[in-house]
């Protein structure tokens, strides 16, 4: 045969093999969704018949009518206060411990410094250049391991350890955030511009030094903005650890919850929103005047805009910043560690660090019973189960508060002056005031409040956990959804419009396309988020492994609970891996 | 002697395979000498410049400063003769947060102990100010001690790394295309400032250029290379048109030259993993 003939056959044999590759491929992951569906709508005992049971009815109504009148009598409103204050002050002594702990971590695990790159290049090799890189990377796995056991877990393994209270939750606190801010830092160190290292390791600097002078220099700007941000996850996640008796708001919640007191609840809730709307308020102000006179290179970019909006005007003259400002802080800090109750832990003769000892060894080694191993499929599957639903409830919840949300797609077209169009108008208005109000009470509202208001409804177990992630994951993804659609680029849109397409068609042909990617991602990413939240449900009743491990810990089985651990922290791994698998290439988010 | 090379050859890892930045280059540089590196881009002139201020071993060869032996050097040691050499680079290579003074006073960081570096955070010490803004005065530059280095234009930073230069007080000057983003005016004076450094005959002067003619016109010494090969190194009064022709003929980017002139980082990561041999 005729060697061009016999490609052309190649290529085509080559094309049609690829084909049919793609279609049993395409086949393959549209059996596997709906199997992972049909499971995770089993494992996560979905009942939907379950809301209009006449007792379920009964007791939402109960609830709602309960609510009503917020319980402000001045004796409550005491005990709201100092909940209120308790919780912010575990949240900063947490937030100064963590950065105190992942300072050194994020330091040790910052590759450019230890593993490769200019510093590193020029080192002769041998067994301690070897050692420092291992050690490196160790302290990555490490902060790893921080992030991955929820904060929740620490919690309840720290009121084992060190009792029930306050400093329980400020160690779990701690120890968490460690992992988040030690990853976030060693990030921010990686990305500072190389060629200022360079120089400064050429002139004979040591490691030290060039860190003092040139990576620190860059990056200082950025660990403020990251560690403030940590502050205000910290208030959040320090108001529900108090559900597993860690102190604060939560607690307070759960108690009034337990005694129907729906009012004391209300009120309660009030305290956690106001409480964590004013320190996010707080930090974004500080954020904002802190990138105002930020150093580094950021403001090389901002030059031109600075022109038409001047710079704000700074909080502080710098005499008074430079003076003032860390005094106050090392006040408020330290008011922090008082009130968490921690010269407990420093005076020794407490017994808190021999306890806490004891505990460690006792969780050692883990229980790898095959019964007890078998055991657990049925809460790891529920566990996964309560994910996926939970995810796909807050999908289509977002979806549908996202359209109205968006400000692009409500006001898009202009309407002209008029009686007529004043209240068309109006109208939109309501309807994206009130779309924006929703998403922001389901988001505001932590999951496991949400999961003990669910469980009035569809009683204990995996349903009302499914339930409470939905409703939380809904308003978390219903604002990212309608932030994307109002980012995406408007050309495309305008030019579908002049062709005289219909609002459907150009959010069809427009706005879809372009959103895709970045929708998908998120989600993606929240259900990433929500396998974690899932393993935690069950502490407070929404099913899971979070069941297993309450109960294991109540019954003082400890080997199994650090086995339990290791499940959680492979399962953690596992959807790590899968998320970046699933999520469309090519976004930076 | 301060630089001793014998058939040094530097080679990169990267995901097509090893690149070969140098091959066999020998050759000796006296103190007091004044060098010139020509070549295309991408011949390894940065390459061979940070094996001479030990920041890079060569991947076979020997290569001697001021008779000791760089290859096997490390901590302290290797600390101590970087002091020893001053570079300028061919991007500014600044701190973009930090002041003029205080990049300045970057340069003194080898001869600081710990403690005295921390405490220069808290308080600077002020005969080492005293001394950078000296420097700052030597390249013009006293006014702007004040300003962020990124708030200097190309000119000015590249006048402060000089300055950075002063403050290190080295044996031993490499500059690497220090008058690529300078106009013809600053040209002359940098390279007057450069020039004037090294006349006492204590310090040593090895620069890349482009420029040929400036090179010709400040340099006693030519070095020509090419494709990490020697091709030529006379006197400046002897180097002609004919070398100088042969030197650029018929040039194209190649791999080494992409790796060489922006990659650098980049491949010095992919080394760590992967250090495959020089063989010829």
């Amino acid at each position: 045969m005729n060697p061009a003939v016999n490609q052309a056959a190649h290529v085509s044999e080559q094309y049609w093999r690829q084909k049919s590759g793609l279609k049993l491929k395409r086949l393959l992951s549209w059996t596997t969704i709906v199997l992972v569906l049909v499971i995770s709508w089993r494992a996560a005992e979905i009942r939907p018949t379950a809301f209009f049971e006449p007792s379920a009815v009964a007791s939402v109504i109960a609830f709602l009518r309960g609510l009503f009148p917020p319980d402000l009598s001045p004796s409550f409103l005491r005990v709201v206060g100092a909940a209120a204050l308790q919780t912010l002050a575990i949240a900063i002594a947490g937030t100064a411990l963590s950065i105190v702990i992942g300072m050194p971590l994020g330091m040790l695990a910052t590759p450019t410094l230890w593993q490769r790159g200019v510093l590193v290049a020029g080192e002769r090799p041998g067994a301690s250049k070897l050692l420092l890189a291992g050690l490196s990377r160790a302290t990555r796995a490490l902060l790893g391991l921080l992030r991955a056991i929820p904060d929740l877990v620490w919690g309840l393994l720290f009121v084992v350890a060190v009792g029930l209270g306050s400093l329980a939750g400020t160690l779990a606190l701690a120890v968490s955030y460690a992992g988040v801010l030690g990853r976030v830092y060693a990030d921010v160190f990686e990305d500072v511009d190389q060629q200022a290292l360079e120089a400064l390791h050429a002139t004979g600097a040591t490691r030290t030094q060039v860190f003092l002078f040139a990576v620190w220099p860059q990056a200082a700007a950025s660990i403020s903005a990251y560690t403030l941000y940590s502050f205000e996850c910290c208030v959040r996640a320090a108001s529900v650890l108090g559900f597993i008796g860690a102190g604060g708001i939560g607690y307070e919640i759960n108690i009034s919850m337990r005694l129907f007191e729906y009012g004391q609840v209300l009120t309660l809730v009030a305290m956690l929103l106001g409480l964590v709307a004013a320190t996010d308020a707080a930090s974004r102000f500080i954020r904002r005047r802190l990138r105002a006179n930020a150093p580094a290179g950021s403001l090389a970019h901002q030059r031109v805009e600075d022109e038409e909006n001047p710079r704000p005007r700074r909080i502080f003259t710098s005499q008074v910043k430079r003076r003032v400002a860390p005094a106050v802080l090392t006040i408020v800090i330290a008011a922090g560690f008082y009130f968490v109750g921690f010269l407990d832990l420093v005076s020794a003769d407490s017994g808190v660090l021999t306890r806490s000892a004891r505990f460690v060894a006792k969780m050692f080694p883990p229980e790898l019973d095959p019964v007890f191993l078998r055991s657990l499929m049925v809460p790891l599957v529920q566990t996964i189960g309560i994910s996926v639903m939970g995810t796909l409830i807050g999908v289509f919840i977002g979806a549908a508060l996202a359209l109205p949300a968006t400000s692009t797609v409500v006001f898009g077209e202009d309407d002209e002056s008029g009686r007529r169009f004043f209240l068309k108008r109006s109208a939109r208005r309501v309807v994206y005031y009130s779309a924006r109000l929703v998403l922001n009470i389901l988001r505001s509202i932590p999951e496991l409040i949400w999961v003990l208001v669910c469980v009035l409804a569809v009683g204990l177990g995996p349903f009302a956990g499914t339930l409470a992630i939905g409703l939380h994951t809904g308003g978390v993804l219903g604002k990212l959804y309608a932030e994307t659609l109002e980012e995406v680029p408007a050309r495309p849109i305008e030019a579908l419009r002049a062709a005289g397409a219909r609002p459907l068609q150009i959010l069809l042909w427009g706005v879809w396309p372009q959103a895709r990617a970045m929708l998908v991602s998120y989600t993606v990413l929240r259900w990433d988020f929500n396998l974690r939240v899932a393993t935690v449900l069950g502490l407070v009743g929404g099913g899971g492994l979070g069941q297993s491990i309450y109960n294991n810990i109540q019954l003082g089985f400890y080997p199994r609970v650090s086995t339990l651990i290791a499940i959680i922290y492979i399962l953690v791994l596992v959807t790590n891996w899968l998320g970046d698998k699933l999520r469309p290439q090519r976004v930076a988010l | 002697m301060i630089y001793s090379l014998k058939d040094v050859c530097k080679s990169y890892g990267t995901r097509n395979g090893a690149v070969r930045a140098l091959e066999g280059l020998t050759f000796d540089v006296q103190k007091g000498e004044r060098v010139a590196l020509l070549g295309p881009s991408g011949a390894g002139k940065t390459t061979l410049f940070r094996l001479f201020n030990a920041t890079l071993r060569p991947s076979s060869g020997g290569l001697r400063f001021d008779g000791r032996d760089l290859t096997v050097m490390s901590g302290r040691d290797l600390r101590s003769t970087r002091r020893r050499i001053g570079t300028i680079y061919q991007q500014p290579h600044l701190v973009p947060s930090l002041s003029a003074l205080q990049n300045t006073l970057c340069g003194r960081l080898g001869s600081w102990s710990l403690i005295h570096t921390v405490r220069n955070i808290v308080r600077p010490n002020q005969s080492d100010n005293k001394q950078a803004i000296a420097a700052l005065e030597s390249v013009g530059l006293a006014d702007k001690q004040n300003a962020r280095a990124d708030e200097l234009s190309g000119g000015q930073q590249q006048r402060l790394t000089i300055a950075r230069v002063l403050m290190q007080d080295p044996e031993v000057i490499l500059a690497d295309e220090p008058f690529a983003s300078l106009d013809p005016a600053l040209t002359e004076t940098v390279g007057l400032l450069l020039i004037n450094l090294v006349t006492n005959g204590k310090r040593t002067l090895v620069a890349t250029m482009h420029d040929v003619e400036l090179a010709v016109r400040l340099f006693p010494r030519i070095i020509g290379i090419r494709h990490g090969h020697i091709v030529f190194d006379k006197p400046a009064v002897r180097v002609d048109h004919e070398a100088i022709r042969a030197l650029y003929a018929g040039e194209q980017v190649t791999n080494a030259a992409r790796l060489d002139s922006e990659n650098w980082p980049e491949a010095a990561k992919n080394e760590s993993s992967r250090e495959p041999s020089c063989a010829r």
